[in-house]
């Protein structure tokens, strides 16, 4: 099973769950089995930009993207940019 | 009967409770922790709360409550259609639908969009006759993004609504919803080529009196009343006004020719006219226009946004001030004193109350 952990204002939104334990294929099928993932991705579907994605510790953005496929094994880690006041 | 005030800030929700006789007020919450609330009602029908939250880095939503804040819930696929090529910037206000249309509420947002529920909050339509209104390529965004931030209901035909959007002007529909004309005759838009065009105006808060057809606005460039449902517009600052620049405006449920506006120094210096935090109100119409400050303070350079003014339905009328310097101000006797109920929040972007036992 893959672990997503959810940042602090998308726990609140699953409930004040922020770990889930999701089975995948890919990255993007593990974001979509989230119950915040409307929060994730726009209305066209774009990863939204101050969104970070992290497998292991990398950055999808880096590592070839969403559809980067998933062994069971991973942690993912969303976090949210560091932007705004 | 339990009174209810929310405000909303830059980072939560926060919920005031007190009586009618609306002396002491009790605080609850943060709610909606690290959300921008940029507006909350409690629905009078229902007693639900709904609130426009947006967030920088998980973009724009709306959240319902139906325990008064004890547990929220999220839209559902809040968005705009792929065809449009636009996606949804920003919720700035949420209105409930008329008295007989009791599920229904509308939904302000940016890029100059406006939603329908008809089911309570739970899901939203997109009303396409202004999402594709053939004027859309002349309209152009605020400092705060291009925000339908208004929508006045008429309490006697359920068909016809007012918005106000930034900037694009006041508009008027008669079908609720399929035509929407603009409604800027006489407002001024001095910032382009031709002060006084169809559409383009920057409206910053519009409000419908409660049992009158008359409509007042707070514009970027002054303020108006119109008495034929928006078909011209009469300027009316000047007379005991600081600035005719300003955001937030409230109005007398019972007395249409009595307003309450914020001046503001202007669009290029945005604190509080004059040093301090006056609330301003004219009892004629708009002919004149004075202050009353017991209990605000007297030095500040403070802003209070479009939604951070609000009137009650009580007897003597309730007002509410919130600021972005993290107070919020209260008076119950229609504005002549006023208690700071709160300091230290953050930035007070929005001011509702409501009454629900």
């Amino acid at each position: 099973m893959v672990v997503v952990v959810l940042p602090p204002v998308l726990a609140a939104e699953a409930g004040g769950q922020s770990r889930f334990e999701v089975e995948a294929a890919t990255i993007r099928d593990a974001l979509g089995a989230l119950p915040v993932v409307d929060r994730l991705f726009d209305e066209q579907g774009s990863l939204r930009t101050l969104v970070n994605v992290y497998v292991d510790g990398v950055d999808v953005r880096e590592s070839g993207g969403l559809a980067g496929p998933l062994s069971g094994t991973e942690t993912i880690r969303l976090v949210g940019a560091i932007a705004g006041g | 009967m339990p009174v209810v005030l929310l405000a909303g800030t830059k980072k939560a929700l926060f919920v005031f409770r007190s009586d009618d006789s609306r002396q002491r007020w009790t605080l609850e919450g943060p709610h909606l922790e690290g959300w921008s609330v940029y507006h909350a009602i409690l629905d009078p029908r229902d007693g639900a709360l709904h609130a426009c939250t947006n967030h920088e880095v998980y973009g724009a939503t709306v959240h319902r409550s139906r325990d008064l804040g004890k547990t929220w819930d999220r839209a559902e696929k809040l968005g705009l259609p792929e065809e449009s090529e636009l996606k949804l910037e920003r919720t700035w206000h949420v209105e409930p639908g008329h008295v007989d249309e009791p599920g229904t509420l509308w939904l302000g947002a940016a890029p100059g969009v406006l939603f329908r529920s008809d089911d309570g909050g739970a899901t939203w339509e997109v009303v396409e006759g202004l999402l594709t209104h053939p004027t859309r390529d002349r309209w152009f965004p605020g400092a705060g993004g291009m925000c339908c931030h208004s929508i006045q209901l008429d309490r006697a035909d359920v068909s016809r609504l007012h918005i106000g959007i930034s900037r694009a002007g006041v508009f008027r529909t008669d079908d609720a919803g399929e035509h929407w004309t603009p409604a800027n005759s006489g407002t001024a838009a001095d910032f382009l080529p031709d002060p006084y065009p169809e559409l383009g105006q920057c409206v910053h808060k519009l409000l419908r009196c409660a049992d009158s057809p008359r409509l007042w606005q707070q514009n970027h460039c002054g303020v108006y009343r119109s008495d034929d449902g928006g078909d011209s517009w009469e300027r009316l600052d000047g007379n005991g006004l600081p600035s005719g620049f300003g955001f937030a405006l409230a109005l007398h449920p019972r007395d249409p020719d009595t307003a309450f506006v914020v001046p503001i120094e202007g669009a290029e210096n945005r604190v509080t006219s004059d040093g301090r935090l006056g609330v301003y109100r004219t009892s004629d119409g708009g002919e004149t226009w004075a202050t009353s400050m017991e209990g605000l303070p007297e030095r500040a350079w403070t802003g209070v946004l479009r939604e951070g003014m609000a009137s009650d339905t009580f007897d003597p009328l309730g007002l509410y001030l919130g600021a972005q310097s993290g107070s919020v101000f209260a008076s119950a006797d229609e504005g002549r004193t006023w208690d700071e109920i709160a300091s230290q929040l953050p930035p007070v972007l929005s001011v509702e109350v409501g009454a629900w036992s």
